[in-house]
């Protein structure tokens, strides 16, 4: 069984601070690049929601819709930072957790019910407590059939849809089709399918897998399988190592003093005795702007290193991004690399430049896109008549 | 699946599909709701007998009134229809 953690509106609680009144008033994030013609809002509050107003509606369609909408600056590294504490959270109690979005993540209940007491309720309320703070949990045989679920759930009453793949397209059939929005891969389908008079899971489910396919590709046959009670496996994250410096800036700084900020930021971390000699790989640079609201840029580095130097010359370019001045500074690591030990050859060769380039190439795109973005075909039964038994896709390396 | 040094994904894997199929001799009419136009081959395949798992399909290729070539093979063991290209 899945277990779905669901907090709406995360993004605008985390934004919104102690100012809760905020959210029983129309607010909505307010768009979080440069302010341009097909600039969109982010998550609404739900009395902005009344009037039409959602997450992703154009700028000016919601100040149309809504004259008193509040925008309220994002908090992007607010949001990470809390989104983080409570996936550690919930990893305390055992769980191997997915995140599939800030405000949304899955865990399996199976390996669970022994260590809380062998019932599926314990599991639920000591995922509850870890939490503490109001979360809507929904229980079900797939990813997407929890999520929908914990969409129907209260607080204090958590849905749990028992059974298999069956049950689940049972109970998903009378579900509006607005649900596939709750998985990025999906988001895209609802309205088209609205439009076309299909608005309930059921009547996808329904409907024949060739001509789904046909109208839709594959992220129509995806909605169709999730309609259908099919979900892919769950693939928990790693739990990472948590290293940040942090340095409050006493006024607004600028040029060469911000440079010397960053300067003093990067020896902290690279002096830090977690390193333990480690380069870094991906760092995350973020600030508290002085008007309120953050800014977050992801680092990866072209190669894992150590140098202050280097670092310093990748970081500050990113830093010439920071959209208004800035009351304090943070420089966490995200991602490490191998221990500091670059020894080259005396002499070298091509094919090993190349070979040591291209496994470098794939260790930057792992960076940026995950583990799963280098594969290499490997022929482990060439000669099988079976097809599937001929081939697999392995890492890279 | 725990990490990347331990992530393998089979190629080729067969998905269940939806055919329908003379009773007289097994050749399929409709997959996935098309009709079929041309069967072009069709071969048996008996592996793994000698282990506890054997395998056991009729193939057919064909080609859809859209023009899609498919394969698709019956599993005469478990039963059922299966498309693996």
């Amino acid at each position: 069984m899945i277990v779905c953690v669901l907090l709406p509106r995360f993004e605008l609680t985390v934004a919104a601070g102690d100012r809760e009144e905020l959210l029983r008033t129309p607010a909505a994030l307010a768009p979080s690049g440069p302010t341009t013609r097909d600039a969109r809002v982010g998550e609404a509050s739900p009395t902005a929601e009344a009037f039409g107003v959602r997450a992703g509606t154009p700028l000016g369609e919601a100040l149309a819709r809504c004259p008193s909408l509040t925008l309220v600056p994002p908090d992007p590294a607010g949001v990470a930072d809390r989104w983080e504490r409570l996936l550690v959270r919930l990893e305390s109690i055992g769980a191997a957790v997915e995140p599939e979005r800030p405000g949304l993540a899955c865990f399996a209940a199976r390996g669970l019910l022994r260590l809380h007491g062998g019932s599926l309720e314990r599991v639920l309320t000591a995922a509850r407590h870890a939490l503490r703070q109001p979360a809507r949990l929904g229980v079900g045989p797939s990813r997407f059939c929890a999520l929908a679920a914990a969409s129907r759930a209260r607080v204090r009453r958590p849905v749990v849809v028992a059974g298999g793949e069956a049950e689940a397209a049972a109970y998903l059939a009378a579900l509006p089709i607005a649900l596939l929005c709750g998985r990025h891969e999906t988001a895209g389908l609802s309205e088209p399918l609205e439009r076309l008079g299909i608005a309930t899971l059921g009547g996808l489910a329904a409907l024949p897998r060739a001509a789904v396919a046909d109208r839709f590709g594959a992220q129509g046959l995806l909605a169709y399988e999730l309609a259908r009670g099919r979900d892919g496996e769950l693939a928990p994250r790693q739990p990472p190592e948590r290293l940040v410096e942090e340095l409050e800036l006493p006024e607004a700084l600028s040029g060469v003093q911000l440079d010397r900020a960053l300067h003093l930021l990067v020896d902290r971390l690279l002096a830090r005795r977690e390193r333990r000699g480690r380069t870094l790989r991906t760092v995350v640079l973020s600030a508290v702007l002085v008007e309120g609201g953050t800014w977050r840029e992801r680092v990866p580095f072209r190669e894992a290193l150590a140098d202050p130097q280097r670092m310093r010359l990748a970081l500050g370019q990113r830093l010439a991004l920071l959209p208004a001045p800035a009351e304090r500074l943070l420089l966490a690591v995200e991602r490490f690399g191998p221990p500091a030990s670059d020894q080259r050859s005396l002499l070298e060769e091509a094919a090993a430049v190349r070979r040591s380039r291209l496994r470098e190439a794939v260790r930057q795109a792992r960076a940026a896109a995950g583990p799963d973005a280098a594969l290499r075909v490997l022929a482990v039964e060439a000669q099988s008549r079976v097809p599937e038994r001929r081939v697999v896709l392995t890492p890279f390396e | 699946m725990s990490g990347p040094a331990g992530r393998t994904h089979r190629l080729a894997q067969p998905r269940r599909a939806q055919v329908e199929s003379d009773p007289a001799d097994g050749r399929p009419c409709t997959v996935g709701g098309r009709a079929v136009d041309t069967v072009r081959e069709s071969w048996l395949i008996e592996d793994r007998w000698w282990n506890g798992s054997p395998v056991r399909r009729r193939y057919w290729e064909i080609v859809t009134t859209c023009g899609r070539n498919v394969v698709v093979f019956h599993d005469l063991r478990g039963g059922g229809w299966f498309v693996q290209r």
